[in-house]
């Protein structure tokens, strides 16, 4: 009598789905390896948090000790390397158009000698506007460097006069800004993006994974057999299935926490716990709206098709990159919708700031209210699993 | 004279098969729901969706609060002009740091200006005064904005205090004192740095090569389901030659994209009035080796994928990688050597690349001369590819058949 598994029960569901997943390598691929290369492509790609030695030309019609004394110090930036020296501005702007240089430095013919005498030279910078990361760091770059020329200028005349520096600095630039880039004085990217986009991608998995496994079963007509195992009840047939997946879904999200907060030591003023719970709250959110997905679309490619699409837009309107409330309005409402943004908001109150865990709670009730979704579904998704038929 | 007739024999014969595949390859796609939604609605919604979602551009009016120790004349001046910026509004003025703080966590606000009791006599009695800026870093772009419109106030002001204070001989030599060496930048291509203009482009390549690979990897899946003996290739007397198939196969494809690219490539972008200075007929020279590379690539993987919805599965989450390779956001001079090396497997790399400055920075074939190449090669070789499996999976179904 004991030999054996039991026949009904979460339990007896779990070990059912435990040997599917062992059964087909597509799980494997999707939920661990698609992570695994997620994980490594991006923190290896900005493992320099910021690009450095990007290209730029220079063109320098003064040709003096000056003119190249400013080269020299534009190129001691370590985020602008100076690759070529070009004659015309023209022909800079066809090395732009070939995509070897992001920006380009001019120097116009006589620069030094109208600066000395107080004819006021203008020093010019183009960016690639194209590239928007590249050329906000080179503008960044060369701004300073002619605003040091300026300086450098107008030291030089001022201590002609017999001034104090303090009172030339005081002329040059009488109102100078001191800034502090809270949580990311770094303005460090990898901190800024991979904090989102790592745990974007496994919401695009889970979203993938949980059509995919209940999807299958109406494909391939199991799903009776599936649901007889939990005595026709929806809500445990879906607990035994998914739990294999919450668990290594949730093992996955922790690991990639690990690799971020602990082997990266990007910034977790929370400390763990906010941040696991967000994680894990993370996805069995998704997984919820992943059986969301498969109740209004029960064909399995459509289903994909809406979980493909809606977790890759999720990238764009979380708002990590481009605010959510520099978006349209509707926008701004419609990102609520996806588990990701509560995430990053959790994300960026508490691993980034360390505010009070007070302000994020309306965030991490968000993700749980998700998980009502599968209870207004129940009935159309139970149907589908009973009835319908798999049309190729 | 018998092996000529033979020889124009089969070409005809070629000719009509490769017609009879484009037909009926046609028909697969048409009957096919899933495959409409990659080969149309998908093509057709999601440069909108984008476009929408970055439709604003730039941040305007990104949210500040002020502390004011000085409150003086000369900070509220500040504050004001800051606040008449474009890029930012001051939401409040608050009594001092710890309300401001209290403000940020409560995201009434995203950055906090400081006035330290010291700004006016320090600027009073000629000295150089500092302020602090501190930016919450949920967004780069609000950082950005509040110190740009910081950074501009504190120019102009400064040099009107200075010129005000110490009155020099002439105005000329005022501005000598002051500004002895001005500078301009000018942001070529994308003159307000916005997000649209430099994302969607990118994207639009990507949605057309993505696109091509589910849903043709979604006809090779759902072909090896449907017939009995699991290949690729169905055993019809039209279905034997390697070529006849490849070509079919590819033009039906290259047919339907031909308008799908001319709604991703000429109206998405005439619509939200992204930069595009490209000369159309240049952008068309381009896309062909890039439409022909995706689709043979497309193709070549096809042949690996053995249900219909593996494509799904596997290749979606590939585009946010693949985005990243192409070297938009991340310059590709950073990238990594072997990422870059993966990266020259992928049409969408140079499609991206020479799109780009072809489109919006107004290259000729010229100056994108190394990403066309790679796109021929890659044709050619997917080309290749292509025909191997085939060839690989019409052997498999005429093994099975005896």
């Amino acid at each position: 009598m004991n030999s054996g598994q039991p026949k009904y029960g979460v339990r007896a569901i779990a070990a059912r789905e435990v040997k599917r997943l062992l059964a087909n390598r597509l799980y494997l691929v999707c939920m661990l390896l698609a992570p695994l290369i997620s994980v490594v492509f991006f923190l290896s790609l900005m493992h320099s948090g910021l690009p450095t030695d990007l290209p730029v030309a220079v063109v320098d019609l003064d040709r003096t000790s000056t003119s190249r004394n400013l080269t020299r110090q534009l190129d001691a930036f370590s985020q602008t390397e100076i690759v070529q020296h070009l004659n015309s501005f023209s022909e800079a702007r066809i090395a732009m158009q070939r995509g070897e240089v992001y920006g380009i430095y001019y120097i116009p013919e006589g620069f030094s000698v109208e600066a000395a005498s107080g004819k006021q030279p203008k020093l010019s910078f183009y960016t690639n506007g194209t590239y928007l990361i590249a050329a906000s760091l080179l503008f960044r770059d060369m701004k300073t460097i002619s605003v040091l020329a300026g300086a450098s200028v107008g030291l030089q005349t001022g201590v002609a006069q017999g001034k104090p520096t303090a009172q030339i600095m005081g002329q040059l630039q009488p109102i100078s800004i001191d800034t502090h880039a809270l949580g990311n004085p770094w303005l460090n990217y990898s901190v800024y993006l991979n904090n989102t986009i790592l745990p974007g991608i496994l919401q695009l998995m889970i979203f993938l994974m949980t059509v995919y496994c209940i999807g299958i079963e109406i494909k391939h007509d199991t799903a009776v057999e599936w649901l007889q195992m939990g005595r026709g009840c929806l809500f445990k047939s879906l607990l035994g299935k998914l739990l294999p997946h919450t668990v290594i879904f949730t093992i996955v999200g922790f690991m990639m926490c690990a690799v971020l907060y602990g082997f990266n030591s990007f910034p977790l003023q929370s400390g763990w716990l906010p941040m696991l719970t967000a994680m894990f709250l993370l996805v069995i959110a998704s997984q919820a709206v992943g059986i969301f997905m498969i109740g209004v679309l029960p064909t399995l490619r459509l289903g994909l098709s809406f979980a493909s699409l809606f977790g890759m837009i999720s990238f764009s309107i979380v708002g990590f990159s481009f605010p959510v409330l520099a978006m349209h309005p509707s926008l701004q409402a419609l990102s609520d919708l996806f588990p990701l943004r509560h995430y990053f908001l959790i994300y960026i109150d508490q691993a980034l700031n360390g505010r009070d865990l007070y302000y994020s709670l309306g965030e991490y009730l968000w993700l749980l209210a998700f998980l009502i979704l599968p209870f207004l579904i129940g009935k159309t998704l139970k149907k589908a699993l009973l009835y319908m038929k798999y049309i190729p | 004279m018998g092996n000529g007739y033979r020889l124009s024999n089969r070409i005809k014969e070629g000719i009509v098969d490769v017609f009879y595949i484009w037909k009926e390859e046609l028909k697969n796609i048409f009957k096919d729901s899933g495959v409409i939604v990659f080969f149309f609605l998908v093509p057709f919604a999601y440069p909108l969706v984008y476009a929408l979602i970055y439709n604003n551009e730039v941040v305007h009016e990104a949210k500040m609060v002020v502390v004011d120790d000085s409150d003086t004349y000369l900070s509220r001046e500040f504050t004001r002009r800051v606040n008449a910026t474009p890029d930012v509004h001051v939401v409040s003025v608050c009594k001092d740091m710890n309300e401001a703080k209290q403000m940020l966590d409560e995201k009434k606000a995203y950055g906090i200006l400081y006035f330290p009791s010291t700004f006016s006599k320090d600027l009073n009695s000629g000295r150089q005064t500092k302020i602090s800026l501190f930016a919450d870093m949920s967004s780069l772009l609000f950082y950005k904005a509040f110190l740009l419109a910081a950074t501009e106030v504190s120019f102009d002001l400064g040099k009107e205090y200075v010129s005000e204070l110490h009155p020099a001989v002439s105005q000329q030599a005022e501005m000598i004192k002051i500004d002895p060496v001005p500078y301009e930048s000018i942001a070529l291509y994308n003159s307000q740095m916005g997000f649209a203009s430099f994302l969607v482009p990118a994207i639009l390549i990507l949605v057309i090569q993505q696109t091509l690979l589910l849903g043709i990897g979604m006809l090779g899946g759902t072909a090896r389901e449907k017939n009995k003996l699991h290949t690729l290739v169905p055993s019809n007397r039209h279905f034997k030659g390697t070529l006849r198939i490849v070509l079919g196969k590819s033009l039906s494809y290259m047919v339907l994209y031909a308008v799908v690219c001319i709604w991703v490539i000429t109206v998405v972008p005439r619509l939200f009035a992204f930069p595009q200075i490209g000369n159309p007929g240049v952008i068309l020279l381009f896309l062909l080796p890039f439409l022909a590379a995706s689709i043979f690539f497309a193709m070549t993987l096809s042949g690996f994928m053995t249900s219909r919805e593996s494509p799904m599965l596997v290749f979606v989450f590939t585009s946010v990688i693949l985005l990243f390779i192409s070297g938009v956001s991340w310059p590709k001079e950073a990238i990594p050597e072997f990422w870059r090396a993966l990266g020259c497997f992928f049409p969408s790399t140079p499609g991206v690349q020479g799109f780009i400055r072809i489109n919006t920075s107004g290259a000729s074939l010229n100056e994108v001369a190394d990403e066309y190449r790679m796109l021929w090669i890659q044709a050619g070789v997917y080309f290749i590819s292509a025909c191997i499996i085939y060839r690989y999976q019409i052997i498999r179904s005429l093994k099975a058949t005896i």
